[in-house]
């Protein structure tokens, strides 16, 4: 078999006082449906990434609600994983050489993956293109594969490169079913499977997005020079030419003369592989100046999950001033701390943001420095668009409803209203 | 064995035309009666520091003389990394807190080295502290002579972090020092002094095409119709790089064309650092004319190469310690170089004679204008500067040094 990942026990419970009852019972409904039904979850990588970490959320909950599920990782040695990285940016836009050797090597070790699965389960999600062959082995090996398989893509496919995507698009046709994140990554030359759409989410019990005290959030303040008196704007992000970080400080120089007061904290995750990113946090820096109101922090000053978490609550307004995103969670984990989002109109932002409601889409400098300067001039304002956000999040962006959009389409897979899968976990479905 | 680093074929012969035919032949004659002694260098890296520079250019040059001469780097890990890091800082003079646990790793590590040094060799050169306690871990002793070569100021180490360096290059048989003033009393060792040296053919001294140097000033944001004003170095608040770009600022009052460029030679890789390094870009603005390129340029010998050749004037506003050898590298470029009185800057910048030697930020300016407007002045400086760098820090008297140690050594066996 593939290597299990283990996962850390959490319960429904627990999200009961955040989400309420109704979403709770809405819940544990749809799971008796599947009650025992065994869920394996397979991907590249234990850590790191966006997938591993709603992955380590998901997998326990599933367990909790009474399905039996699995995550795995696939294996695979340097050769491989160099070419799904190709892969992987070709199928976001950038140009590859996708030659003959690079596709007899992915074939190769997800036919060498198929050779490892020797479990039946009631479902199999497949996620991101590295494994997606798997079945395509599976079917040859065995002449049939058990349970339903579903292919979860988390990745935009609208400039995917088109002969990658030709190359990838056969073995995407024979799942049962595939999930997409925004009806605009759907490729429409995806026949096949049934085609859903599935947004990510935030967990409220994570320590990025838990409720801290305010003494916890000021003395996290203080202790990076930012004073919890006077106001304060934020933008978390990396420092790349599309997140605008620039922009962000042209923004609060506008507002500067107007709110004296006035402090912006940027936050980016550095790496020292990333030549581009020391590039363009240089360049904020030199933007920034000797203006020590503005905060330039990292993970390289110790800024992680929790300061991050105590920058968003502590800020007046936060800023999200994306010229291009993919969905842009961190909008979402914003408006969680009850922040109004002023923020660019592209990518997923737009349906995390109300316009004018849980906060602003801006499409120009101008207009953000006018939305910006609207909310800190009428703090009651912004707080009542804060509140909102946090509903509009609970609502939509939490993990308790991505939980429940994949039980509703393991259940229209199933093709049931009863319950689809009585059997106990340790019973094998017949081939 | 541990990782032989593959170095290309260096002939001596090239080097005929800066350092002089006589040399040349000095330098066999020195090295004939030592012919096949096998030499290893253990070091800890093989790129990025003033040692691996030399060494880069020593070794094959010792091979093209005779000798059996090899270049060996350590293993280490993350964590081994870390403490070395740490001891460096620490041998250098910055107060670090050395735990019990940081001795236990660095020794461990030169215990698993030990096991990997399994060929014979006649005389082992270490030129880190980190490889030091490999010679306390050889279970069969060594045969080879053992020289400690360090190219650290040790004067103001730290004390525990001494004491454990010292017990075990206790037992070498030699010690040798960049200068003398970077000595310890307390090392009872026969002691050497072999101040560093720059390679006038290493991509960092050699010619370079018009075409090269204009490719890189467009890439770097250097206008070639302007002049230059140069500082290279570490990322390190005693560069004084903030009170740089105040001199830059004094100066471009009666030079508004001026252009000024920091070079920052290290990778900030500490919260000191990277302090440092946010200091200096935000200090430095979106000023016009002024350019800062660091690490994460992609920066390399080629570049620094550029860097020194457009400048019209070379300035080293401060320097921790050590010897500060890019100064030589640029007065063997002819450039007219502006220095502080700190660490081994002196012993290559003669006051008046082969440049200036300045003290605070108005003398600084002073001396920067002055070679802007008098170039007569500007270009004496830089003959005579390369005329001492010819004589006293190239290449070739590194060698003859090393190969007079290595005679010692071997008639003393």
């Amino acid at each position: 078999m593939l290597g299990s990942v283990p996962t850390t026990p959490k319960s429904l419970e627990d999200y009961r006082p955040v989400i309420g009852d109704e979403r709770v019972d809405e819940i544990r409904a749809l799971a008796q449906r599947l009650r025992g039904a065994r869920v394996l979850n397979v991907n590249a990588t234990a850590f790191g990434g966006g997938v591993a970490e709603i992955l380590g959320t998901l997998i326990p909950l599933m367990n909790d609600a009474g399905l039996a599920a699995d995550w795995q990782v696939i294996r695979g040695a340097d050769e491989f994983f160099s070419v799904t990285k190709a892969m992987h940016n070709s199928l976001q836009g950038m140009y590859y050489d996708w030659t003959p050797e690079m596709r007899e090597i992915w074939l190769s070790y997800n036919r060498l993956n198929a050779d490892l699965f020797d479990e039946d389960w009631d479902f199999v999600v497949i996620h991101d293109p590295q494994p997606a062959a798997v079945p395509t082995y599976l079917r040859e090996r065995t002449g049939g594969r058990a349970g339903k398989w579903v292919w979860r893509c988390h990745i935009d496919l609208t400039d995917a490169q088109v002969q990658v995507w030709d190359f990838l698009r056969p073995h995407v046709a024979q799942y049962d079913a595939a999930i997409f994140t925004l009806p605009d990554y759907v490729k429409e030359d995806l026949e096949g499977p049934a085609i859903y759409c599935v947004p990510p989410a935030i967990d409220p019990l994570s320590p990025k997005n838990v409720d801290l005290p305010h003494e916890t959030v000021a003395g996290i303040l203080r202790r990076y020079g930012v004073d919890p008196e006077r106001p304060m704007v934020t933008q978390i992000s990396r420092f790349d030419p599309w997140k605008d970080p620039l922009g962000v400080i042209d923004v609060y120089r506008n507002l500067k003369a107007e709110f004296p007061a006035l402090q912006l904290v940027m936050i980016a995750s550095m790496a020292s592989d990333d030549p581009e990113g020391w590039d363009w946090y240089e360049r904020t820096v030199r933007r920034a100046g000797e203006d020590w109101d503005i905060h330039i922090l990292s993970n390289l000053n110790g800024v992680g999950n929790i300061e991050v978490n105590a920058f968003q609550r502590a800020a007046r307004v936060v800023i999200q001033k994306s010229t291009r995103e993919g969905f842009g969670l961190v909008v979402s984990e914003a408006l969680w701390k009850g922040r109004p989002v002023v923020a660019g109109n592209v990518g997923g932002i737009p349906l995390q943001i109300v316009n004018g409601k849980t906060g602003f889409l801006v499409n120009s400098a101008d207009e953000c420095v006018e939305k910006v300067g609207a909310l800190l001039r009428d703090p009651g304002e912004a707080d009542r668009m804060g509140a909102h956000g946090v509903e509009f999040v609970r609502d939509n962006f939490l993990t308790t409803r991505y939980l429940r959009d994949y039980l509703n389409i393991f259940c229209q897979l199933s093709g049931a209203a009863e319950p689809v899968s009585s059997r106990l976990p340790t019973q094998r479905a017949s081939r | 064995m541990y990782g032989t680093l593959a170095l290309s074929h260096r002939a001596l012969d090239d080097l005929a035309d800066a350092a002089g035919r006589s040399t040349i032949d000095e330098l066999r004659a020195l090295a004939r009666p030592i012919e096949g002694l096998r030499v290893l260098n253990l070091s800890v890296s093989a790129f990025g520091t003033g040692t691996a520079e030399l060494l880069n250019s020593a070794v094959p040059l010792l091979t093209d003389l005779g000798l059996d001469c090899h270049w060996q780097v350590v293993r280490g890990s993350e964590d081994a990394l870390q403490v070395n890091r740490a001891m460096y800082q620490a041998l250098g003079g910055v107060a670090v807190s050395w735990t019990h646990e940081m001795s236990e790793t660095w020794q461990r590590y030169a215990a698993m080295n030990a096991e990997l040094l399994t060929e014979q060799f006649d005389v082992i050169v270490v030129h880190d502290p980190q490889p030091a306690a490999i010679h306390s871990y050889l279970a069969e002793g060594s045969a080879a002579k053992w020289v400690f070569h360090s190219h650290l100021d040790l004067s103001t180490a730290q004390d525990d972090v001494w004491m454990l360096l010292r017990s075990h290059i206790e037992q070498y048989d030699a010690a040798i020092f960049d200068a003398a003033r970077f000595t310890r009393e307390d090392l009872p060792l026969p002691t050497f002094i072999i101040p560093p040296a720059i390679d006038p053919n290493s991509p960092r001294n050699m010619p370079l095409p018009d075409e090269v140097v204009r490719t890189v000033m467009e890439r770097y944001g250097l206008d070639p119709q302007r002049p230059v004003l140069c500082q290279i170095c570490p990322c390190d608040a005693a560069s004084r790089m903030g009170d740089a770009i105040d001199v830059w600022e004094m100066v471009r009052a009666r030079h508004p064309e001026l252009q000024m460029l920091i070079v920052l030679m290290t990778e900030p890789a500490d919260p000191i650092g990277r302090g440092c390094y946010e200091d200096v870009a935000r200090r430095a603005n979106e000023t016009d004319g002024l350019v800062l390129v660091s690490m994460g340029n992609e920066l390399g010998n080629v570049e620094l190469n550029v860097f020194q050749r457009v400048a019209d004037v070379v300035l080293q506003r401060g320097l921790r310690k050590g010897f500060g050898l890019w100064i030589s590298d640029a007065l063997w470029k002819e450039r007219a170089c502006v220095v502080a009185p700190d660490g081994g800057l002196t012993e290559q910048v003669v006051d008046g004679e082969t440049g200036i030697v300045a003290r605070g930020n108005d003398e600084f300016a002073a001396a920067i204008a002055r070679l802007l407007e008098d170039r007569e002045l500007a270009r004496r400086y830089g003959r005579a500067g390369r005329a001492r760098v010819a004589e006293r820090f190239l290449i070739t008297r590194y060698l003859r040094d090393c190969l007079a140690v290595l005679g010692e050594l071997h008639r003393g066996r």
